[in-house]
């Protein structure tokens, strides 16, 4: 079995089918994440400065992240199963990881290109410095993108239709992003809630990433949230491996 | 001849619901056995077990002498075997050429875009997204998609519902073709007719049970019933000869005849019986025992629903 040329033909057809050809999507994708910093380093300062710009940055980079594990993963997931083509891929020789490595990989294509594009708006009109190590950087993404694919992937194997994985997802995604640091500094909370929001895997990957990418800090200085964020991974694996149902 | 399909006392639930109630046959290679039922008898279920889509309840089942509930099994049996599902749906952005590349690269072998496309009339449709296909366009790529890695089995769910006459023609031509190149083909179906035309075998399924299993031909002279001729003509009476025939009945100026006989020399000697008579024939028909006639005598209902 040519398993290269399997995974590359996929890939490439989830980037036409779900991508290219759905203006919507690349709307969705590409120009609201800028809309979002724009439109917050407005609101939540006075006057636009790099530091709340810096927050908001990895702050965004951050949440898009969490929905493409819970929307781009998960909804997707449940939508193909309700549509029967998880059922018609199933009965084909295509192992299952090759599936599913091809629907990440394009999840992650797209994610480079949210980063690459707000990473240059940042820099270009809000004076973001990317300061962090890129490879830490890179290696952070691809931890959570992990973390949160995997935990994505359980809605898409538990729920029983698209609507109730929609539902599901909106209910994690949209608070998520609120209360993981993404848009708002949860220092702002009192003290004992900021720290309970900081036992939320989201808030773990998003301050890590923030605290590497503008923060100036070394990626050791995560080592324990980065292995906890390991440890959901494994969990979110293991549960979506064990539940995951093709038709 | 050996066996390509064993299914051995299938039972398959759902909750409390039996859909396959103990179902058992066996499929020689290189023949057509057709399923033949009404909507819920059980046969997409059937053939969903074959294919490892769905687990049974009980029994067992081989194809090809491999196990679909065994996943190392089902792995290699999935390139021997093609599938047309009831009503695939494929990506509504993906056009017919990227979705025969894709199957193609499923499988590991060379993309025949052209060719399928052809075979299934759509070759001057390969830009066509889905969305812009018919439902009989998408069954017929469907079929394509079972067709092109030349598997050595194929499953056809209801292959032709939805289908227009074109789409029809085009998958007979097909079926007839594969059996020519020896394939075995499983086929489900509510059309008498195209269970009729295209099976070397048939088995009547009717909730979740086989109620007759044999040829077409063999269910027809079994549970078909006689073949009949009728006639109106005035002043018509069997003489002697023709009451030998079999059993007659008049109703007002209509004399039918019920024969085991063949027909068509019953129906020439009643002519010429008439013509002897004098009289003239107003109205004449005969009917052969159909397929469907034995389907009504199995299962004590027509295949389609009533009409509401």
């Amino acid at each position: 079995m040519n398993l290269a040329r399997m995974f590359a033909t996929q890939t490439k057809m989830h980037f036409l089918w779900y991508f290219r050809r759905d203006g919507e999507m690349m709307f969705w994708t590409l120009a609201m994440p800028v809309f979002f910093l724009v439109l917050f380093s407005f609101a939540f300062s006075n006057g636009v400065t790099a530091k709340s710009s810096s927050f908001l940055v990895p702050g965004i980079i951050g949440a898009q992240v969490l929905s493409s594990g819970f929307w781009g993963v998960g909804v997707m997931l449940a939508t193909f199963r309700e549509k029967h083509l998880l059922r018609r891929v199933y009965i084909t020789p295509m192992p299952a990881w090759i599936f599913f490595a091809s629907l990440v990989t394009y999840r992650v294509g797209l994610l480079a290109a949210q980063a690459i594009i707000l990473i240059a708006v940042g820099a270009l009109l809000f004076h973001v410095q990317i300061t962090g190590n890129p490879l830490s950087i890179v290696a952070i993404l691809i931890l959570g993108t992990a973390t949160f694919v995997s935990l994505g992937t359980i809605i898409g194997a538990l729920a029983r239709t698209t609507e109730s994985a929609n539902n599901i997802a909106s209910i994690l995604t949209v608070p998520l992003a609120f209360l993981s640091d993404a848009y708002v500094p949860i220092d702002r909370f009192p003290h004992a809630v900021s720290a309970a929001l900081r036992l939320l895997p989201s808030t773990e990957f998003i301050e890590t990433f923030r605290g590497v990418a503008v923060g100036g800090e070394p990626i050791a200085a995560f080592a324990v949230w980065l292995t906890v964020l390991g440890l959901w991974t494994v969990a979110g694996t293991v549960i979506s491996a064990r539940t995951f149902r093709w038709v | 001849m050996s066996v390509a399909i064993a299914v051995d006392g299938l039972v398959k639930r759902y909750g409390a619901v039996e859909a396959v109630a103990g179902l058992s046959f066996s499929v020689e290679a290189g023949t057509i056995f057709g399923l033949l039922g009404r909507n819920g008898a059980g046969k997409t279920t059937t053939l969903e077990c074959c294919i490892g889509i769905g687990k049974p309840t009980s029994g067992s089942i081989r194809v090809l002498g491999l196990d679909p509930t065994q996943p190392r099994d089902l792995s290699g049996l999935r390139r021997r075997i093609g599938v047309q599902l009831q009503a695939t749906s494929l990506p509504e952005k993906a056009n017919v050429r990227e979705v025969l590349e894709l199957y193609a690269a499923y499988y590991s072998i060379p993309p025949r875009v052209k060719e399928m496309a052809e075979r299934v009339g759509l070759a001057d449709k390969l830009d066509r997204q889905m969305a812009q296909l018919s439902g009989g366009e998408q069954q017929r790529l469907a079929l394509a998609l079972a067709l092109q890695h030349d598997p050595d089995v194929l499953f056809l769910d209801e292959p032709t519902a939805g289908m227009d006459a074109f789409g029809r023609r085009i998958l007979w031509t097909e079926v007839e073709r594969l059996r020519a190149g020896g394939k075995t083909i499983v086929l489900t179906t509510h059309y008498i007719e195209e269970a009729e035309r295209l099976s070397d075998r048939i088995c009547m399924v009717q909730r979740g049970k086989i109620v007759a299993e044999a040829t077409p031909a063999d269910l027809v002279a079994e549970y078909g019933g006689a073949a009949t001729v009728s006639i109106a003509a005035d002043g018509f009476v069997p003489g002697a000869a023709l009451e030998a025939l079999g059993t007659w009945t008049r109703t007002g100026a209509e004399w039918k005849l019920a024969t085991t006989t063949e027909p068509g020399l019953a129906l020439a000697a009643i002519v010429t019986h008439a013509n002897e008579l004098g009289t003239t024939i107003t109205a004449l028909d005969m009917h052969r025992p159909t397929l469907e006639d034995a389907f009504i005598a199995i299962t004590g209902e027509t295949i389609q629903e009533a009409a509401l």
